[in-house]
């Protein structure tokens, strides 16, 4: 073994062929920004699908209205894990892996700034996923506090144990934080200094702009729910009494260090989902961008407002009434920038000449969505309505649109794009438009229901309920095993034409940028010779090239 | 003709300026540190701002039998701090005149003036008749003083290991990264430390 | 032609503008009964947000609709489409027109905030009785003098215990005399819980070691009920109780009456439900927190 490792250490020239075989980069501690991408994309992929199952169950559990399919400290476990691990192992995950992949190719860099970090912050990933899954195995079982672990309820430990659940959680989210904080270091400090020449901070194409919006909001948000967990972990763990009301602590002020970070991390994960629906819709209506400028700038006004709209998830709290009026109005702000992308995807839509393959399908649909999930947010965030679906299903409803609706329909629709420059192979068009149909009904049935179920006055996270919520949540349940199923043809498609489907060329859908002007997939440093960038990112029905070296 | 050959020129530099910018790795890893402090300093002003909420708002403050914090050791313990970013600074001057050697003394002075801090601090933590979990109040002296107390420990042991490194040949030729970020560390640690015994120490 | 446009502009918004007020209508149905002052207030509001809210939904989507249906490319066609890149007046009225919007909203909202007049539970505590009563309430001004109904509210893990000093008894179902204003004291024992009666529209998270004062208006007489709103630990959804509002001789009737009772047992379904499941010793369950034992009340259903 040891012999190998200078020929190892060799082959960073270009010209050699990569020592290992291929498929086995992907699971080696490799630093090449674009095998990490794919670890990324992959391993959250597969928490996804654990969370999935969790939601399954409680669907399972909901469809009557007796707790009956589980008991209810499991039932509790299951809707914390699933939380959980949704956002810490498949969402935050799964983006960092799509920002790894592109922005380096998108900014005309060989790779990240600081490789070896990439990989370091993404083997964290696996280690702190198992500590959630694993957690099911210690005494008294996993968290069972929701992913908000509200205090006292988290640090009731009933168990008794030194290692239980909850310490297990917080210590998993705390690598996860560390985790997210080095990626956010190496990405923001690639956008900003391994630009390619010529490409100015207006020639950026919009989902760098969101990625490094994204990745400041990490910055600023994540260390204060660092300081809350921490302070958390003490009054769990070594007998402090910070969140602990019955010795002088104070709860609320936990509620303030996660919502600090929990509101504006929805921005985290929608940013770069802008960010992709930017690069699609021009891409397949064949037209530029519409007000490409404003539409970047306005990612920046979001990053801003995200800091101070926390306290609107705590109306209920016992905020005093100008804590409540100032933040129902900066909440309603957000919806200024927000809209103007809403618009601006319209205009970019109208008039075009419109292709709808999968990729763009799932942009549609997302986009419809999101913008459903975008008014009941309006709903959420004046003060009155809040008071009465607070805490309820309505809740629930909402950010499941913004999340699934929204958020994983911006995924999937980036990986159908993108995935022929990855993989160097084409998917099937029919499998991806049955997922988009499966997807798109079960995302409907499962997530409308729970509105009118909030409106009635259903809280969240109850294992059983009274009788005259069982119609719609059956609905809900159906919906659900509707979009279970709709993995089985992605992953069939994925997995299938990864290892047999056509060779994809270099450009297979005309797209403008950087990363079509080299082959599918790229080599190991990306770019023969460095571009240079003459032109806007999005120059459809214009011949002008995008390059001054490499044209396009 | 001429044209021509400007625009090969142009080409020319706009190559050469892609190849520096790909290959300033120093640079680079000074803004993200740069980032990264920034972030870092987050956490601390979460905590303080926790510290102003629960010191204004917890109704018995003190811990039963606890009149007050004593002033005057931690105080002693603040100038020697605060100096050693001087000291620390001076240590820098000499490595970017390549006199290692007063480098080497300066930088070593100041790891001792950051360890008599810590060693000051656990001094008095001894003393005190309050513990970790004294209620609120032993919570957040002890998280507060504890967790800069942990960036002081890393700050020293970094600059351990660039004292070392100094004495390995050729350790500047790609530059004086490491020594840079150690110092901007040590100065970021002041700073937080300036904060913190104002909140806790004068504001009683 | 281009008053042709603006016609068929304004025929499209006509026909948006009617089924968006229809749908505000019809949204008054999907929330439960109007049994508070404050459920009306704040299904109004609701109401205009559906309206508005469904005009923006119909808008954008039915372009977006539009443009899926009519501007598709043919599929050969792999002409682009024309290279517009923005268009500033347009960029600013779309900036402009939500900004607006969003005042209008907040100021909307913030009306009714100061009329349903929930104030902050520290506030409350240094305010005269007679002004705490706000203005604005259609009442008759010689309901509004009228003294509150005092009840003093023990939420724990996981029970619900209403106190009426008054006549000082206890009760697992609330009672509450139509058209009077209820000034509710809440406690918590152990973790934080959520007050929710949805028939009256009205939620407080109680904080242990505090007292929250809260208030609201019932005016309808049935039964409803109340839930836990704020998750509290494993028998969490187990956590409602009836909610029963009567006339006010009725009230006085049922005062009386439990006054009468000797103190016993309440059912309680976390109790009953956690004694079941340790007589089973099911294995496929985590240790919890033990429930509270069933309160000792004058009343219960």
């Amino acid at each position: 073994m040891t012999q190998i490792t200078p020929e190892i250490l060799t082959n960073k020239t270009p010209e050699s062929p990569p020592n290992p075989p291929n498929w086995l980069r992907y699971f080696s501690f490799s630093t090449d920004h674009k095998v990490i991408g794919i670890q990324y994309t992959v391993t959250a992929f597969f928490f996804f699908l654990v969370a999935g199952i969790f939601a399954m169950i409680i669907r399972g559990e909901l469809i009557t209205p007796e707790a009956d399919l589980v008991d209810r400290t499991v039932y509790n476990a299951l809707f914390t894990m699933h939380g959980t691990i949704m956002l810490f192992g498949w969402m935050f995950p799964v983006l960092a892996g799509l920002a790894n992949y592109l922005v380096p190719l998108m900014i005309g860099a060989r790779d990240m700034a600081f490789p070896r970090l990439n990989a370091a912050a993404f083997w964290m990933v696996p280690f702190f996923g198992m500590m959630f899954i694993l957690s099911f195995l210690v005494p008294g079982g996993p968290a069972q506090a929701g992913w908000w672990s509200y205090p006292p309820v988290s640090i009731q430990n009933p168990s008794g144990q030194w290692l239980n659940g909850e310490f297990l959680w917080l210590l998993a989210v705390a690598l996860s934080g560390v985790s997210s904080i080095m990626g956010a270091v190496n990405i923001v400090t690639t956008i900003v200094r391994m630009r390619c020449p010529g490409m100015g901070w207006f020639k950026m194409p919009i989902f760098v702009w969101t990625v490094l919006a994204a990745q400041i909001i990490q910055l600023f948000g994540l260390p204060a729910l660092t300081a809350g967990a921490i302070m958390l972990l003490c009054d769990l763990s070594f007998g402090t009494t910070f969140f602990d009301p019955a010795q002088g602590g104070d709860p609320v002020l936990f509620q303030h260090f996660f919502w600090f970070y929990s509101h504006p991390a929805v921005y985290v994960m929608i940013l770069p989902v802008f960010g992709i629906f930017s690069e699609i819709f021009p891409v397949y209506a064949r037209k530029p961008l519409f007000g490409y400028k404003v539409v970047a700038v306005s990612s920046l006004i979001i990053v801003a407002l995200s800091a101070v709209v926390w306290v609107h998830h705590m109306f209920a709290s016992g905020t005093p009434d100008w804590m409540r009026m100032l933040f129902m109005i900066s909440t309603m702000l957000i919806s200024v920038p927000t809209g103007i992308k809403v618009f601006a995807w319209v205009a970019t839509i109208w008039g075009g000449k419109l292709r709808l393959d999968s990729a763009m399908l799932f942009a549609l649909g997302g986009l419809i969505n999101f913008v459903f999930s975008g008014i009941t947010g309006i709903m959420l965030s004046s003060t009155p309505v809040d008071i009465h679906v607070n805490n309820t299903y309505f809740v629930v409803g909402h950010f499941h649109y913004v999340i699934y609706g929204a958020i994983v329909f911006g995924l999937y629709a980036a990986i159908y794009h993108w995935f022929p420059k990855m993989t160097g192979k084409m998917y099937y068009e029919g499998l991806g438009k049955l997922h988009f149909w499966l997807t798109f009904i079960g995302t409907s049935l499962n997530f409308i229901p729970m509105h009118p179920l909030g409106l009635m006055g259903m809280p969240r996270r109850v294992a059983s309920y009274d009788p005259e919520f069982a119609f719609w949540n059956f609905i809900a349940s159906i919906g659900a095993f509707i979009l279970g199923m709709s993995i089985i043809p992605f992953l069939v498609n994925m997995v299938a034409s990864w290892l047999s489907g056509p060779s994809a060329p270099d450009n297979p859908w005309r797209a403008i940028g950087l990363e079509w002007l080299v082959s599918s997939p790229p080599d190991v440093e990306n770019f023969e010779e460095i571009p240079i960038v003459i032109s806007e990112p999005y120059t459809y029905g214009t011949s002008e090239p995008l390059t001054e070296n490499m044209g396009g | 003709m001429t044209n021509v050959l400007t625009q090969e020129n142009l080409n020319h530099s706009s190559q050469v300026a892609a190849h520096e910018h790909e290959h300033d790795e120093a640079g680079n890893s000074m803004f993200g540190f740069i980032v990264f402090l920034l972030s870092e300093s987050v956490i601390f002003l979460s905590f303080f701002a926790g510290y102003i909420i629960y010191k204004t708002t917890t109704s018995d403050w003190l811990p039963v039998g606890v009149e007050g914090l004593e002033v005057r050791e931690p105080a002693i313990n603040t100038v020697i701090l605060v100096s050693s970013s001087f000291v620390i600074y001076i240590a820098e001057r000499y490595l970017h005149k390549e006199n290692l050697w007063g480098f080497r003394f300066f930088w070593l002075l100041t790891m001792a003036m950051g360890s008599y801090f810590l060693y000051g601090q656990a001094v008095e933590w001894q003393s005190l008749q309050f513990g970790f979990s004294s209620g609120v109040f032993g919570g957040t002296f002890y998280l507060l003083t504890g967790f800069h107390g942990l960036h002081v420990f890393t700050g020293v042991l970094l600059q351990g290991i660039m004292l070392m490194r100094s004495f390995l040949p050729g350790n500047y030729e790609k530059g004086q990264f490491g020594v840079e970020a150690t110092s901007l560390f040590w100065h970021f640690v002041d700073v937080i430390w300036i904060v913190l015994f104002i909140l806790i120490y004068i504001w009683q | 032609m281009k008053f042709k446009t603006i016609l068929n502009l304004v025929a499209i918004a006509i026909t948006l503008g009617a089924i968006s007020i229809g749908i505000g209508q019809l949204s008054y149905s999907w929330l439960p009964p109007q049994a508070s002052v404050e459920s009306q207030l704040i299904d109004n509001l609701f109401s205009f947000l559906v309206t508005l809210g469904t005009f923006i939904f119909l808008g954008v989507t039915g372009t977006v609709m539009y443009s899926i249906l009519f501007h598709r490319a043919g599929r050969y066609d792999l002409s682009d489409g024309p290279p517009i890149e923005g268009n500033v007046t347009l960029e600013i009225v779309w900036t402009a027109i939500p900004f607006l919007l969003v005042l209008w909203i907040a100021v909307y909202s913030y009306q009714t905030y100061m009329e349903m007049s929930i104030r902050h539970p520290m506030e409350m505590a240094h305010m005269p009785m007679a002004k705490a009563i706000a203005p604005a309430y259609a009442e008759p001004m010689d309901e509004a003098v009228e003294p509150m109904t005092n009840i003093e509210v023990e939420a724990k893990q996981w029970a619900w215990v209403f106190h009426y000093p008054e006549k000082n008894i206890t009760s697992t179902e609330l009672h509450l005399p139509v058209d009077r204003r209820a000034h509710l004291i809440l406690r918590s024992l152990d973790v934080i819980h959520g007050f929710y009666i949805p028939a009256f529209r009205v939620k407080q998270d109680i904080i242990p070691q505090k007292n929250m004062d809260f208030e609201f208006t019932p005016i309808r007489t049935g039964k409803y009920r109340l839930r836990d709103s704020q998750y509290s630990g494993t028998y969490f959804a187990a956590m409602q109780a009836d909610v029963v509002v009567e006339s006010k001789e009725d009230y006085q009737q049922w005062l009386e009456e439990a006054a009468k009772r000797t103190p016993s047992a309440a059912p309680n379904e976390a109790a009953s439900e956690y004694a079941l499941r340790e007589e089973k010793s099911a294995e496929s369950a985590w240790v919890t927190v033990v429930p509270a034992s069933e309160p000792i009340v004058n009343y219960h259903p």
